[in-house]
């Protein structure tokens, strides 16, 4: 996936939350986790409750180091069929997650087009009405251009839309049908600041190596009481009963000036936090960010964000950044 | 990529157009292209006397932050505050309203050191 295309970040931002987009998230890991004991395997690995859904439904979920809970991915499980899973990996986490879990990794065998935003739904109907109609964290088979494709309900963007798995031979028939039925083709750049503004977590970022789904502000992807537990519950346990040191928050600034990850936020000229995530809102139209910090700071503290020389008032707010439709 | 034969250029992807004892200063075409979408441009202050190749702006896109420096050395004398609330002239128009600021320069024979528009389009696309 490009940083962008023809016309740029932006206006491939304001495509999606006006109109529909697409993105290739080929680059996406797809483990698939079949046979007898498949259930089980995810279950006891897994953060999230597999039981709180059905087949035919996505969950998304963590799955925790052992040791300490901090996120070594976070993850959509696509539940296909009784005993088929397609557990959906950051691309960086698919050997992480095949070691924990097994199963085959059929990345290479299939694309992934995002096909999101408001008029998402309605343009896919024109191409492939089946798949349009595949409801919010739903999964089904449909086809798209007359191609057979695995289709969930799911997304990056904090807008409505769809994730279409085609297989690779036939991924360019499905993408240009897209693009000719109104679907703007968007890249890596506005994939990162939609997401930004929909406070949505990038693992590397805001997960991670000694980030916790707690610190996050992801509790709920935790089942606590589920039978089995799942790796890293002794740990989390422990966390939750100190209570976080760190909680993720959301900062907004007035002016344009992106925020940047790793600048530091301070309070009374003292180091309270970091910013794990800053950038330009296209939306709201002046700088927004995520960062760590401690959990009693609350919304509508004033801090400053420290970052190349420059000290900027920021505020903290309550995310997501823009509502969710 | 445009590279307007009437304009300098610095190895930083700037160009510089010489107004009598002025230069009027923006960043290329080819480095609009490469920053991206330009969210935010941090202007100096006029009459800050500057150092030819001191860094003394930021430009920031979606993607990356970069520094601006003066190609001469000399006092800024105009900056192009309609910036402020819309940036993406960096982008739209890199050698019009896309201008960041003017230096009264002070060293007439750092306009050697410049690079030609022959020379700037061997740089960049070597």
């Amino acid at each position: 996936m490009p940083l962008s295309y023809g016309e740029g970040t932006l206006a491939e931002h304001r495509a999606c939350r006006a109109n529909a987009v697409a993105f290739d998230v080929s680059h996406l890991g797809t483990v698939r986790v079949h046979g007898r004991g498949a259930l089980a395997r995810l279950q006891a690995a897994f953060t999230n409750d597999l039981m709180k859904i059905t087949p035919g439904r996505a969950q998304y979920t963590h799955l925790l180091n052992d040791a300490d809970a901090s996120v070594l991915d976070d993850i959509i499980v696509w539940w296909i069929a009784d005993d088929i899973f397609d557990v959906m990996p950051n691309a960086s986490n698919t050997h992480d997650v095949l070691s924990a879990i097994g199963g085959d990794d059929v990345t290479a065998s299939r694309a992934i087009i995002a096909v999101q935003g408001p008029e998402a739904r309605s343009r896919l109907a024109t191409i492939g009405p089946d798949a349009a109609a595949i409801g919010r964290f739903r999964v089904g088979t449909a086809a798209v251009a007359g191609i057979t494709c695995t289709v969930a309900g799911t997304g990056y963007t904090g807008e409505d839309g769809v994730e279409v798995a085609v297989p690779a031979a036939e991924a360019g028939i499905v993408w240009d049908a897209l693009v000719a039925a109104g679907v703007v083709p968007a890249g890596l750049g506005a994939r990162d600041t939609l997401r930004l503004e929909a406070a949505l977590p990038l693992h590397g970022h805001e997960l991670g190596s000694g980030i916790t789904p707690l610190q996050a502000g992801l509790g709920w992807v935790v089942a606590w009481d589920k039978d089995g537990g799942f790796y890293g519950r002794d740990a989390l346990v422990s966390e939750r009963e100190r209570g976080v040191a760190r909680q993720l928050r959301g900062l907004t600034v007035e002016g344009r000036r992106p925020p940047r990850a790793d600048q530091v936020v301070m309070v009374n000229d003292a180091p309270v936090g970091v910013v794990t995530s800053g950038n330009f809102s296209p939306m709201l139209e002046h700088g927004i960010a995520l960062a760590f910090l401690p959990p009693a700071l609350a919304v509508g503290t004033e801090v400053i964000i420290d970052g190349r020389g420059t000290q900027t008032p920021a505020r903290v707010v309550a995310t997501p950044f823009i509502p969710r439709p | 990529m445009q590279i307007p034969e009437d304009l300098r250029y610095s190895t930083d992807h700037e160009w510089i157009r010489i107004e009598g004892t002025r230069a009027r200063v923006g960043i290329t075409d080819y480095a609009q292209d490469a920053l991206g979408d330009v969210v935010f441009v941090d202007l100096p202050d006029v009459g800050t006397a500057v150092t030819g190749g001191a860094s003394i702006s930021e430009v920031e896109s979606t993607k990356s932050v970069s520094d601006i420096y003066a190609p001469m050395s000399g006092t800024i004398s105009e900056v192009n505050t309609d910036l402020g609330d819309a940036p993406e002239r960096l982008n739209e128009d890199p050698y019009g309203e896309g201008w960041i600021f003017v230096i009264d320069f002070t060293d007439a024979s750092q306009l050697n050191s410049l690079l030609s528009a022959t020379a700037y389009r061997d740089l960049v696309e070597g």
